[in-house]
């Protein structure tokens, strides 16, 4: 590995532009890894190592690994972080970055498409499943109103994302 | 005949958990000369204490035997408790049935409560026969000496001058200030180092209860607490000081060069030299080993006189002194000038220093540009060889990539096995100093761990990460020398997994802490221990932590072993506070349980004197008017007897008494246990 300061800081730079903002905090503790449900799951380059190669100028590297799409985004390395790193914040603005330079992981992709078209990140028909329940089969959400969807993706086509060309 | 009583302790479950103290009780009631045996819970709480005072007060009991803890820590309170209750206090004996029958035998609780057994008539054994003895006391000379002027003994002396003792200060160096006095500034506050410390040099010096004797040493100790007579060894300083007015023109004027020590090297200065430019005492020395005697102006010898113009023909430093300081014609003795003095306790902060980058072969000695981080103090001070700039040694231009090295000879088996304590915070200070003046400075710091214990202390560090100063786990492995005086660094990113290689031009080693050589004489001459071979060696590791195993003689500051400034200070006040108690008493107790010589049976044969650890047995000549002979015998100083027995044991007619240890109780002791 090559200590490049040129690329760390342009490195940090761009993580702090798209909003995390802790990166220099961190210390390295590894209890955001430790609580990590994406660890868990496998995903090598989660919280403490994404952090860890980020502060080594390693952004563009990294750039097509899919780690950082296995985030829940459930938060709990930003409670238990002792330094004020915000590691979530850290590694929604790597997704960011990666998302910029339309490097998704094709799960993201998908998903992103799902949310356009139907307002839901993931969706799976309901209808046969709610029928049998004695449910209205159709749910009171943006996938069964136009006038819902139609709202979404106005928002999503004036947002960076929509810049990026996906849909 | 002595009536006995016996006390036997619970002491909660740490002796009844183990030991059947009730059949220990009634055991001892079974010995003869016991009148009362009682048991209770904690013997050393009030209400334990009361029931034997009782029993004295009641005129029951004449001695006091307690089965109970170590004599260590626990004698003394039984022997105030007699005493209170009228009776002497010698007349007391301890049955330590806790560390050598129940915590040793835990697991056999029978054994360990017949081994309690023994133990008890043992002490009861020696307890009948045992005699009032009574301490004595001997005066104290009201004064204290610290050995070392850094930042510990400008602290312990100013508190004990402060108390009101007349204080010496004796410094080795021809200025006060230690290695503080190198130091630029100071973590985590960024304090000046001499903005804080050269006030305190002056007061020392000008204070009213100090004797500042600078360029100075300790020749040789002897005494006892109370009453030590040193001989400090004043160095030649070739300059008359009583004239010297510090203006530094023989400096000026002299022609040889020296590395200058003060700036680690990385600069010259002149044989006759003032320390630094905050020196306390401000006086010019001649270094008279790089001397090289100009104009043939040898020491001790007469000038040669110019034909011409008939005026002798002087050296530039007698020629440039307006003071009328130097003159070489003088017979000086180089030896220096001893000078005697008396004091009742000693403050010894000697200090350390660190370790030469020549033992650490891979990590390339050779190049200029790997230095120690002392060294860089200088470099970053305003007083030092660059003024301030940091310039690498090769070719004084700036470096664009520094690295700094962790560790280096401190927690490692080959060198040193301790952690030196302060190298975390002084390099993480330094790289904070040099990223605020050099913002594009490429600042890489290698740890095996960073270790920031100390208030206000992480924060610092953390703030470093956060000016883009770069932090990696893992020990640089070696540096190796390439074109240029650069150096490449073979490091290793042990969060991310990878190895490091990267060109520096200038790399710091983060020494570690080490006693100097002198530090072993200085040992000897006072009876200073060492923790195997790193520090000086405090009485207790917690509970006597500037308290040596020589009484009135006491110990502060890195010489105990690594700590920063305020630890320093904080241990040379408690140093000092506690120096300052045999001086504030006037008077220091001697035990009575020490060695007295039978002259009547003593043959004079001498055998005693050279065994006893701590000097205190002397041969002298009487005359005996009777017979009209003279007679040698052994007399023995008892303030400086510890009763330790090696004489009584050693002399060959028996004529030595330890009181306390006398024969009959020895061996009513051994027929206890042995019955």
């Amino acid at each position: 590995m090559i200590i490049d300061q040129n690329k760390i800081d342009e490195t940090i730079k761009i993580i702090k532009a798209n909003g995390g903002h802790g990166i220099q905090k961190c210390v390295q503790c590894g209890a955001c890894s430790a609580i990590c449900p994406g660890v868990k799951a496998g995903f090598p380059l989660l919280c403490r190592a994404l952090i860890k190669d980020l502060l080594n100028g390693l952004l563009e590297e990294n750039i097509e690994n899919s780690s950082s799409w296995g985030c829940q985004a459930c938060n709990r390395c930003t409670e238990v972080c002792p330094q004020g790193v915000r590691p979530q914040e850290v590694v929604f603005a790597f997704r960011r970055y990666q998302a910029n330079e339309l490097a998704f992981s094709t799960s993201a992709v998908t998903s992103q498409m799902n949310l356009y078209e139907t307002g839901h990140a993931v969706f799976t028909d309901p209808k046969e499943a709610r029928r049998k329940v004695g449910l209205p089969e159709e749910t009171p959400t943006s996938a069964f109103n136009e006038a819902a969807q139609q709202e979404i993706r106005t928002l999503m086509d004036n947002s960076p994302m929509g810049e990026l060309g996906l849909f | 005949m002595a009536k006995v009583g016996v006390y036997v302790c619970h002491c909660g479950s740490n002796i009844a958990g183990v030991i059947d103290v009730s059949a220990v009780r009634d055991f001892a009631e079974s010995l003869p000369d016991v009148v009362i045996a009682r048991k209770d819970l904690f013997m050393c709480s009030d209400s334990g204490q009361e029931m034997v005072k009782q029993d004295v007060r009641d005129g029951l009991v004449d001695r006091v035997v307690v089965a109970a803890c170590t004599p260590r820590t626990h004698e003394p309170i039984f022997r105030a408790a007699i005493e209170k209750a009228g009776l002497n206090k010698y007349l007391f004996e301890m049955a330590n049935i806790r560390d050598q029958a129940s915590w040793v035998h835990g697991n056999d609780h029978e054994g360990a409560t017949e081994k309690a057994k023994l133990v008890v008539a043992s002490a009861v054994g020696k307890a009948r026969h045992l005699q009032p003895l009574h301490d004595k006391f001997v005066d104290v000379t009201n004064a204290a000496l610290v050995i070392g002027a850094g930042i510990g003994g400008i602290s312990a002396a100013l508190e004990l001058a402060n108390m009101g003792h007349k204080t010496y200060l004796v410094e080795k160096e021809p200025s006060i200030g230690g290695i503080m006095a190198q130091l630029d500034k100071t973590f985590p506050t960024n304090d000046c180092s001499a903005c804080i410390l050269t006030p305190m040099m002056v007061q020392a010096f000008n204070h009213p209860n100090i004797e500042t004797l600078a360029y100075s040493e300790v020749a040789d100790v002897d005494g006892y607490i109370g009453n030590f007579n040193v001989k400090v060894r004043q160095k030649q300083t070739y300059i008359d000081w009583k004239k010297c007015t510090g203006c530094g023109d023989c400096a000026d004027k002299c022609p040889s060069k020296t590395p200058d020590l003060f700036n680690g090297s990385l600069s010259d200065r002149r044989a006759a030299y003032i320390m630094f430019p905050q020196a306390v005492p401000k006086k010019a020395v001649v270094d008279i080993e790089h001397c090289l005697n100009c104009a043939g102006r040898t020491i001790g010898t007469q000038p040669k006189i110019n034909e011409k113009t008939g005026k002798a023909i002087l050296a530039p430093c007698e020629r440039a002194c307006r003071a009328g300081a130097i003159d070489r014609s003088l017979p000086l003795d180089p030896g220096g000038t001893i000078k005697e003095i008396k004091v009742g306790s000693i403050v010894v902060t000697t200090g350390y220093q660190v370790m030469d980058k020549g033992w650490f072969k891979e990590m390339a000695p050779a190049s200029p540009n790997v230095i120690t981080a002392l060294q860089l103090e200088r470099l970053i001070s305003a007083t030092g060889p660059t003024g301030g700039k940091l310039l690498r040694p090769s070719d004084n231009e700036k470096p664009h990539t520094m690295t700094f090295v962790s560790c280096v000879g401190s927690r490692d088996v080959n060198f040193h096995t301790h952690c030196s304590r302060f190298c975390c915070m002084y390099m993480i200070k330094q790289a904070r100093l040099l990223k605020e003046k050099y913002p594009d400075l490429v600042i890489n710091m290698h740890f095996i761990d960073v270790r920031s214990a100390g208030k206000g202390y992480d924060e610092y560090y953390t703030g470093a990460r956060e000016m883009g100063i770069n932090f990696f786990k893992g020990k640089v492995g070696g540096l190796e020398i390439l074109p240029g005086d650069q150096l490449r660094v073979l490091a290793y990113d042990m969060e991310a997994g990878q190895s490091i290689e990267y060109s520096s031009d200038l790399v710091i080693l983060a020494t570690a802490v080490e006693l100097p050589p002198d530090a072993t004489a200085l040992a000897q001459k006072l009876g200073l221990q060492f923790c195997g071979n790193d520090f000086f060696r405090e009485l207790h590791p917690k509970l006597g932590p500037v308290e040596t195993a020589v009484a009135g003689l006491f110990i502060a500051g890195c010489c105990q072993g690594p700590k920063d400034i305020p630890d320093t200070v904080s241990q040379a006040k408690g140093a000092a506070a506690a120096a300052a108690v045999p001086l504030a008493q006037g008077r220091v107790k001697i035990e009575a349980t020490i060695s007295e010589i039978d002259s009547q049976k003593c043959s004079g044969c001498g055998i005693c004197e050279p065994l006893c650890p701590y000097h205190a047995i002397s041969m002298r000549d009487y005359t005996d008017r009777a017979r009209g002979v003279i007679e040698r015998h052994a007399v023995i100083e008892m303030s400086s007897c510890k009763g330790c027995g090696v004489c009584t044991s050693a002399c060959p007619s028996a004529a030595i008494k330890l009181h306390g240890y006398e024969d009959e109780q020895i061996y009513a002791q051994i027929a206890a246990l042995t019955a």
